[in-house]
């Protein structure tokens, strides 16, 4: 029998695989019921063993387990159509990406070797690493970023209940996908202002 | 979900997101309890009866056809001796498999060689993908379960390794599913075992690790009771050592010896010191002993004295010796050169030879092999690299068991694991032939 770590880690593999086919914009109008029946097929081929392992479990092996912040936005994604959210509104997106992206350019190339400081090491039983989440969740609320608060609150609660196979905090709000999701995002952002061509005066 | 909107206007503030978050990191408070610091627990091995000098040598196993690398050992609480290693037509292929075999110390005998976890029945319990397995290493827990660790791979070469645990509660006869150690925030990927884990006072477990991808470094995991990682520690900056091996010499006093994988001239094993139960490490420093990039294993006397096995030498992996420090590892004389095949370096001989070589130097490790010859084209094929026929003893494992008995295992030309066995009485005996033994 699988763990529910191991079901959490397949099912958010799963997630991802059947999330490809939103990037599509016809698939998204699809007919509500259609498109159940696109995405859910899409999960349980996932979940189904091919050569002894499910798709999903190929996928894990190669990412390893999903962040809570990823599977959040990945459920947000497949659950937008049938529920008529609209996009994630431009500040959430804009200090989301930008959080995701300085959490990654402060982790990885620290944590692969660049120093002898490794911030991976606060992720384990740092209480004050704990509380600077806290304070970021409050200000997120406050500031009505909502959608970045949810995602450190549900990583949070996830961690705290051993939702996934780490011990460590910092795995459970970021991965390197949500950081490349951040840092794209963030450049993409910047290229198109850089682009855009300037704003006329208007003519008297 | 939040986060969609009206366009233009400001998200709210739900009040039950508030709750939320409030629940949230209460829990996570309430649940994280925080690291205690904990002193280490020291072993005490007998200091060795009045026997008469002991030494002898056999091969764990004599199975035949196979490459065999990286052996592990690790005493069982009824006094036998547990090998780990692993096996299979080359390293790194599919069919490469973790293997173990049992030595009864009063019978002096081997028994049979089992496989604990292939690829296959590693894939399957951990649920991904996994290309090969690797290094095993293993450690009794405070609670009397044998813990393996070993590393897997599930993308790319040994640099994308991560770790693998299974336990037993039976001195390895049966073990529980593997289960994968999450130890890096990159994809998991890179870190890999070869050290002994060792115990704190607490009951807590630190392993040495390392890591290989991008930079390279060795690294310390702190364990509690289930297995779950509590803390990492890096032991060196990148480039500077692999394969850490804790000599525990103290409650608070342990000496981190490490393999060199850097680009020096002359090689040198690399060492970092604790003196306050590896709260903190002293900056990784040479030592006085070469290292041609290969795996060292030591302990620690009940006297204070330091005995490790290693490949003391600059280039190639032809040589092991066994060194002691009395002074806590400032300098080191040579004890025994257990294996040199150096000479031959420079006068490679001819493959009939080699094949008498190879035969001979079996005979010599096991006087009990029935057909020595039979191993000559198995070793031809693991050590024939192209230029020349190579020799290679390489990757020691030593331990002191609570009897005051040395054991050694080692890969023997990579084709099987050589085990050596010897008392106290015979380390004392060669520390009185080898009076002017060269000082490193």
């Amino acid at each position: 029998m699988p763990t529910l770590t191991d079901l959490g880690g397949l099912l958010s593999a799963a997630l991802l695989i059947a999330a490809v086919p939103l990037g599509w914009p016809r698939v998204s109008r699809l007919p509500h019921a259609v498109l159940a029946l696109l995405l859910g097929s899409a999960v349980v081929l996932a979940l189904l063993p091919f050569g002894g392992l499910p798709p999903a479990g190929y996928l894990r092996g190669l990412l390893g387990d999903l962040s809570i912040t990823t599977t959040v936005l990945l459920l947000r994604a497949v659950g937008r159509p049938f529920f008529g959210w609209g996009p994630i509104d431009p500040r959430s997106r804009l200090t989301l990406q930008g959080l995701l992206a300085g959490g990654g350019l402060a982790l990885y190339p620290f944590a692969l070797g660049v120093g002898a400081f490794d911030p991976y090491r606060l992720g384990y039983a740092a209480p004050w690493f704990l509380g600077v989440g806290l304070l970021l969740a409050l200000a997120a609320w406050f500031r009505r970023v909502p959608l970045v608060s949810l995602c450190l609150a549900v990583a949070v609660i996830a961690y705290a209940i051993g939702g996934r196979e780490s011990t460590n905090l910092w795995d459970y709000v970021l991965d390197p996908l949500a950081a490349i999701w951040g840092l794209s995002g963030l450049l993409f952002r910047g290229a198109s202002r850089l682009l855009a061509p300037p704003d006329r005066a208007p003519s008297s | 979900m939040t986060g969609a909107n009206a366009p233009g206007a400001a998200p709210p503030r739900p009040p039950l997101l508030l709750a939320l978050i409030l629940v949230a990191f209460g829990t996570a408070f309430l649940r994280s309890p925080g690291l205690n610091p904990a002193l280490f627990r020291v072993s005490s091995p007998a200091e060795g009866g009045p026997d008469e000098p002991r030494f002898e040598s056999s091969f764990v196993s004599p199975r035949n056809n196979t490459q065999t690398h990286a052996a592990s050992l690790v005493e069982l609480r009824d006094g036998r001796v547990r090998a780990f290693w692993y096996a299979g037509s080359r390293e790194g292929a599919e069919d490469v498999a973790i293997q173990t075999a049992v030595f009864d110390p009063h019978g002096g005998r081997w028994g049979g060689e089992t496989t604990v976890a292939s690829r296959e029945s590693t894939q399957a319990s951990v649920r991904r993908l996994v290309k090969k397995v690797g290094n095993p290493t293993a450690g009794l827990a405070a609670d009397g379960r044998l813990w393996l660790f070993y590393v897997t791979v599930s993308v790319g070469g040994w640099a994308g390794s991560s770790i693998t645990a299974m336990t037993s509660s039976d001195d390895g006869e049966t073990w529980s599913a593997p289960r994968r150690l999450i130890t890096s925030p990159f994809l998991n990927l890179s870190t890999l075992v070869r050290g002994a884990p060792f115990l704190y006072a607490d009951g807590t477990m630190g392993l040495p690790v390392y890591h290989e991808f991008i930079g390279q470094f060795g690294e310390l995991l702190r364990l509690d009771g289930t297995g779950r990682v509590i803390d990492k520690q890096r032991l060196t900056v990148s480039g500077r050592g692999l394969q850490p091996v804790v000599l525990v010499r103290s409650p608070r006093e342990a000496l981190a010896l490490m393999r060199y994988a850097g680009p020096e001239r002359h090689p040198k094993v690399v060492e970092t010191v604790t003196r306050d139960a590896g709260q903190h490490w002293t900056p990784p420093t040479r030592s006085t002993l070469s290292n041609p990039d290969a795996a060292l294993s030591g302990v620690v006397l009940p006297d204070g004295r330091l005995l490790v096995a290693l490949n003391n030498i600059e280039v190639d992996r032809d040589a092991l010796s066994l060194v002691i420090s009395r002074d806590g590892g400032g300098s080191w004389e040579t004890v025994r050169q257990l294996e040199d095949q150096s000479a031959r370096r420079e006068a490679p001989p001819d493959e009939a030879r080699y094949l008498r070589i190879i035969a001979r130097l079996a005979r010599a490790s096991d006087p009990s092999l029935a057909d020595p010859t039979a191993y000559g084209p198995s070793v031809k094929r693991a050590m024939y690299w192209g230029d020349r026929y190579h020799f290679e003893f390489s990757y020691p494992s030593l331990i002191q068991t609570r009897s005051g008995d040395f054991h050694i295992v080692y890969d023997w030309n990579r084709t099987l694991i050589k085990h050596v066995r010897f008392n106290r009485a015979w380390l004392d005996q060669q520390r009185s032939d080898a009076s002017h033994a060269d000082p490193h």
